[in-house]
């Protein structure tokens, strides 16, 4: 906990928060400023959006501690702003609310779009909302009453407010520190997370049907019966897998093992379990998987089918991927499930390309950071599962840094 | 939907922020939070410090010569958008600034962290290695320099070394001969973008710059573009444009499914409309 000074709704505040405190949570828990909502924690709804130095901003992802000295305006404050009084009657009139839980958000965001675009039609009204969303209306009436207002104000000749009135460069909110450079670090009031993990591994692999399915294809310069008896030999194909590591020792039908995945500044673990079944008549197999990854509290389940397929005359061999999964928790939030076969294109390149060196006798690359465990080819399936996984969570908005 | 905790610091200068990134290997910069701000709340990333530079006024300059503009990392989407920042794009930049998610995240977002997430998806990744543009990175050990399209390697990963940070983007001046379209495909407005065509196209001189993105890695950057126009780039690069090599070009980049494809050529389409409009 450490003080946080700012200036919220023109009065000087000065409040005990922990470095991780949104200012949304901020206002509305340390100054009972419940106006301000919080709809979907991540940057994507709007029902957050305050004044921040004077303009809109997403409260939810900005950090109260990040505002040291700013101004804070929330819909508390603008109980006497011209402009949003006439948002206010126009809302009313155009019937522009129903449950009001977005509204104090789309004030902000109007009033935002009043001041800045005098010209605007109702398709750059309707762009210029589109990062606050409203389940009720179906935005017609939102619509009308801000071309309205903004039609009003043009008439009677009121000049607009270029960049909202900000003349200089950053992030809003920042650069207003008391300079001095002496300030205390802030720490949190770090509790000891629950141990690790007890054992994580399910006793029954259920059967799914995968939510999505992505097929990875790769050549191994070595013949397929060869290439089938080596994916029987679960630490050493274990061994292949970039972060995996076995939790127990495998069994021929059933690997527990963890398989650590990491996608820019994304990390999980997943632990979990496999059922291992192979077919030598057809030299194809399947790895049936279910884990969680205890920090993002995400489970996924995987299927990994493999087939391999005599190449060059039979001296080669082709294998073939079909790798589902479903993902739930917070990772499956954000849906972008198209990183996530980039991740796992670079995870199959690997893997062939230990492989391919294993059998050939050559030491290993290391690839992964940590732990090259043994684990066997659940770590496909892990390591797939995990790969979508990340793949789905940036939920984020256009780019935005 | 709340971060896990983490200590703050609040650096007084470049160097003291290069300084608490490499002593914790952990430590994550955070200057407008636009992007690890939903990453910290989802709990997806969990520093042990998370380092705030947004105050740093060193990395707010912007300085424009007759060749380059110098933007610092910390120059938000909405600087740009508005003109607060010099142009030597003649407005290509500004185009792109406004069209970048929402206003609210335009007025903290910025294109140092923008470019470091490095998301496929994000609109600078790709509109600034249409443009030529050039990073400085810094380090405790020093700075260097590297194109666009070589800082980003994939989704999410960048080029970054531990313990460095984008300092400033270098923004070569548009010839004022060279047309610019930029063109993208989002389901929701704001929302990140499925495919990017970014082209910059100098008939004059015959050279063509021509970027497919949003395709999940680092984009497509062909730097000698004469080949999507039938092999030599001139006054009529419009109906020169060539949909099979573009076809062909994202094929090879390993997007098998047709119907992407498809999406990502007739954003590149769109964009060479926009350019020779």
């Amino acid at each position: 906990m450490n003080t946080i000074t700012l200036s919220v709704n023109h009065r000087a505040v000065e409040v005990l928060a922990e470095p991780r405190t949104s200012l949304a949570d901020f206002v509305r828990d340390k100054l009972d400023l419940t106006g301000t909502h919080l709809g979907c924690e991540h940057g994507v709804c709007g029902a957050c959006t305050v004044l921040l130095d004077g303009v809109p901003a997403r409260s939810c992802i900005t950090y109260a501690a990040a505002c040291q000295g700013a101004d804070i305006t929330t819909i508390e404050g603008l109980d006497e702003d011209e402009v949003t009084a006439e948002l206010r009657a126009a809302f009313t009139r155009e019937h522009a609310l129903q449950c009001g839980y977005c509204t104090p958000g789309m004030l902000v965001s109007a009033r935002d779009l009043v001041l800045r675009l005098p010209d605007a039609d109702e398709r750059r009204i309707r762009v210029g909302l589109s990062g606050n969303l409203c389940r009720c209306t179906g935005y017609v009436g939102i619509v009308r009453a801000v071309q309205s207002v903004i039609e009003t104000r043009r008439a009677r000749n009121i000049a607009p407010q270029a960049g909202g009135g900000r003349t200089i460069l950053g992030p809003a909110g920042s650069g207003r520190a008391t300079s001095g450079g002496n300030e205390q670090p802030l720490r949190p009031a770090r509790q000891e997370l629950a141990p690790a993990s007890e054992s994580s591994a399910p006793d029954v692999i259920p059967d799914f049907t995968p939510a999505t399915v992505l097929d990875q294809r790769f050549t191994l310069p070595h013949a397929p019966a060869k290439v089938f008896a080596m994916f029987d030999d679960i630490k050493s194909i274990a061994a292949c897998l970039p972060g995996v590591s076995l939790t127990a020792p495998p069994k021929p039908e059933r690997v527990e093992g963890a398989i650590r995945v990491r996608l820019g500044p994304i990390a999980a673990a997943f632990e979990g379990a496999a059922r291992v079944e192979r077919d030598p008549a057809t030299l194809s197999g399947r790895i049936v998987g279910i884990g969680t990854d205890r920090r993002s509290r995400s489970a996924t389940q995987g299927e990994i089918c493999y087939r391999l397929v005599p190449i060059d005359g039979g001296a080669a061999t082709a294998v073939e991927l079909s790798i589902g999964y479903t993902l739930t928790g917070m990772l499956a939030q954000v849906g972008r499930p198209g990183l996530v076969r980039d991740l796992a294109g670079r995870l199959v390149a690997d893997f062939a390309g230990n492989l391919d060196r294993h059998m050939s006798g050559a030491p290993l690359r290391e690839v992964a950071p940590a732990e090259l465990g043994g684990l066997p080819i659940i770590f496909d399936v892990l390591r797939a599962r995990l790969a979508r996984v990340f793949g789905r969570f940036f939920a984020k908005r256009g780019g935005a840094g | 939907m709340k971060p896990a905790p983490f200590s703050y610091e609040r650096p007084r200068d470049l160097n003291a922020a290069l300084a608490m990134l490499a002593a914790n290997g952990s430590a994550k910069i955070i200057a407008g939070g636009q992007s690890l701000g939903p990453m910290l709340n989802l709990r997806l990333v969990q520093p042990e410090l998370v380092v705030d530079i947004s105050g740093l006024a060193a990395l707010k300059r912007a300085e424009s010569s007759r060749d380059e503009l110098v933007l610092g990392a910390l120059v938000t989407h909405a600087d740009i958008e508005d003109g607060r920042t010099p142009d030597v794009t003649r407005g290509a930049m500004r185009g792109v600034a406004a069209n970048i998610a929402y206003r609210a995240v335009r007025n903290r977002g910025t294109i140092g962290g923008s470019l470091s997430h490095a998301d496929p998806a994000a609109d600078w990744v790709s509109a600034l290695a249409a443009l030529g543009a050039r990073l400085t990175l810094r380090s405790l050990a020093g700075a260097r320099t590297l194109a666009v399209e070589a800082f980003v390697v994939g989704a999410l990963e960048s080029a970054l070394h531990a313990g460095e940070i984008v300092e400033a983007i270098h923004v070569p001046a548009r010839a004022v001969s060279a047309h610019w379209g930029y063109a993208k495909s989002c389901r929701k407005t704001g929302e990140f973008a499925h495919a990017i065509g970014a082209v910059l196209v100098d008939p004059a001189a015959a050279t063509a710059r021509v970027v497919i993105g949003a395709i999940d890695t680092a984009p497509i950057v062909v730097t000698d573009a004469a080949e999507l126009f039938g092999g030599r780039v001139g006054a009529d690069y419009k109906q020169r444009f060539d949909a099979r090599i573009a076809d062909l070009l994202i094929a090879k980049a390993g997007i098998n499914d047709a119907v992407r494809r498809h999406i990502h050529v007739s954003v590149l389409k769109r964009a060479v409309h926009e350019a020779a409009a």
